[in-house]
């Protein structure tokens, strides 16, 4: 009784979100072209985009199309500056909270399909310009459906528990002993781009097995399998670094099938939207993963 | 005597063997690999034209025309590649998404976009005009993947 008391204790300050204060948020000045190219790098439309039905462009990320996931259906959130029914009244620190830190404005877990676990080692300056661009859009009103999980009030408490285990906040760090593009495609890859969400496979808990690091495994949705990333010219994927910025640019335009099926061809299509640097940068950082 | 026994007995286990893969195998198989013959050449039309797109080589007529026929040949029994019963293969892998059978229209629909863009290319007479119509036919092999392909790992 008293272990089980004590249990429910542990479980009960593990699990309790804990949001950052307003003090940890700078003062700045949102650079807007910076957001963008980070609003594409970080591949925010592909899930919050809106359904055809509901009559909103498509090219505004509104929310609402249906996620499938192991634990249910989720309804992306529409994150249009609408007040009501977007993000028109979120603070800096209410946006900071839910990219880094992974809670929602009403101080809940959010369910890291929202991948806030990669989004948290981003530079809060570029976090915030992606907030100061979307402010920019033009705002929809779209209420979106609930997620659909079974006991979610519970799961998304129970997620405090998992963040303990398999969330780290840490910002990312460059390696001196690399170019300055090698580190811009790690920070890229690693922080916005969150590749090893879906290149990675996961552990029994559900965490990235960093043993396993980009080296692909099950897809997520469930169906077929996501491809390691590692070793790509040494596997004959690609020629060079040239060559798979040629296949991020182009897709299969150019005859690079391996950029759609499964999702990667909504981040290819954000890819192409990055300048040419910038791909440079994640080609080196990828071909030097032997 | 007992080495004869021994022979009947491995040679009537193999024979079993065979039956049984031979048993195995069945339609469904023959149309997975009839459509992987024909994407098989689709990849043929790609080898051409992807080193003309990216200037690599001038384009050549001659052997966009060989490819396209060879794509004619794999895939004209299309239609007949999708049937309901094909969704798994007896013993071949398929990458093909259960969605093609859910929303049937809807990959039709994407076929349909493809072979539009595809006709277009098939007229271009000269590098410019193969410029311009081959993208078309790469966002529908795209466009089709990306809904209606498993991804393969």
């Amino acid at each position: 009784m008293l272990l089980a008391a004590l249990g429910l204790l542990a479980f009960w300050l593990v699990s309790a979100p804990r949001p950052l204060s307003a003090d940890a948020i700078p003062a700045h000045t949102p650079d807007l072209a910076n957001g963008e190219k980070l609003y594409h790098a970080s591949g925010c439309h592909s899930c919050h985009l809106p359904t055809a039905a509901s009559g909103i462009d498509t090219a505004l990320p509104a929310g609402g199309t249906p996620l499938k996931t192991p634990i249910g259906t989720l309804y992306p959130p529409n994150i249009t500056p609408d007040p009501e029914t977007g993000i028109g009244q979120w603070s800096d620190l209410d946006f900071v909270n839910a990219m880094q830190q992974g809670i929602g404005r009403n101080g809940s877990h959010l369910i890291p399909a929202f991948p806030y676990t990669s989004y948290a080692r981003m530079k809060v300056e570029d976090v915030l310009d992606i907030k100061g661009y979307l402010a920019t859009l033009a705002p929809m009103k779209n209420a979106v459906p609930s997620h659909e999980v079974f006991a979610l009030p519970i799961v998304r408490r129970g997620l405090g528990a998992w963040k303990w285990i398999g969330f780290d906040d840490g910002k990312f760090k460059e390696d001196p002993a690399q170019s300055a593009a090698w580190n811009r495609g790690a920070y890229l890859v690693n922080g916005p781009g969150h590749c090893n969400e879906c290149h990675t496979p996961r552990s029994l808990l559900m965490t990235s097995d960093m043993s396993r690091f980009l080296a692909g495994g099950p897809h997520p949705e469930g169906d077929g399998k996501v491809p390691s990333i590692r070793n790509l010219v040494g596997r004959g994927k690609y020629k060079n670094a040239a060559d798979l910025v040629l296949a991020f640019q182009n897709g299969e335009i150019l005859g690079y099938e391996d950029m759609s099926s499964g999702g990667m061809g909504k981040v290819q299509a954000n890819l192409a939207k990055l300048p040419e640097d910038d791909l440079k940068a994640i080609a080196e950082y990828l071909l030097s993963l032997k | 005597m007992f080495e004869r026994v021994k022979t009947v007995i491995a040679a009537s286990s193999l024979g079993l063997v065979v039956m049984a893969t031979a048993a195995l195998a069945g339609p469904a198989d023959d149309a997975i690999k009839a459509r992987q013959a024909c994407m098989k050449a689709h990849g043929g039309v790609m080898a051409v034209a992807v080193p003309v797109m990216k200037g690599e080589k001038p384009f050549d007529a001659a052997a966009l025309k060989a490819a396209h026929d060879k794509e004619d040949a794999a895939c004209a029994g299309w239609d007949g590649f999708w049937a309901e019963n094909t969704m798994q293969g007896e013993t071949a892998e398929t990458w093909a998404k259960p969605e093609i059978w859910a929303d049937m229209a809807g990959f039709q629909a994407a076929g349909g976009a493809w072979y539009e863009a595809d006709q277009k290319l098939r007229a271009a007479t000269d590098e410019a005009s193969f410029k311009a119509t081959f993208p078309a036919v790469g966002k529908g092999c795209q466009d089709c993947h990306e809904k209606f392909r498993r991804p393969k790992g």
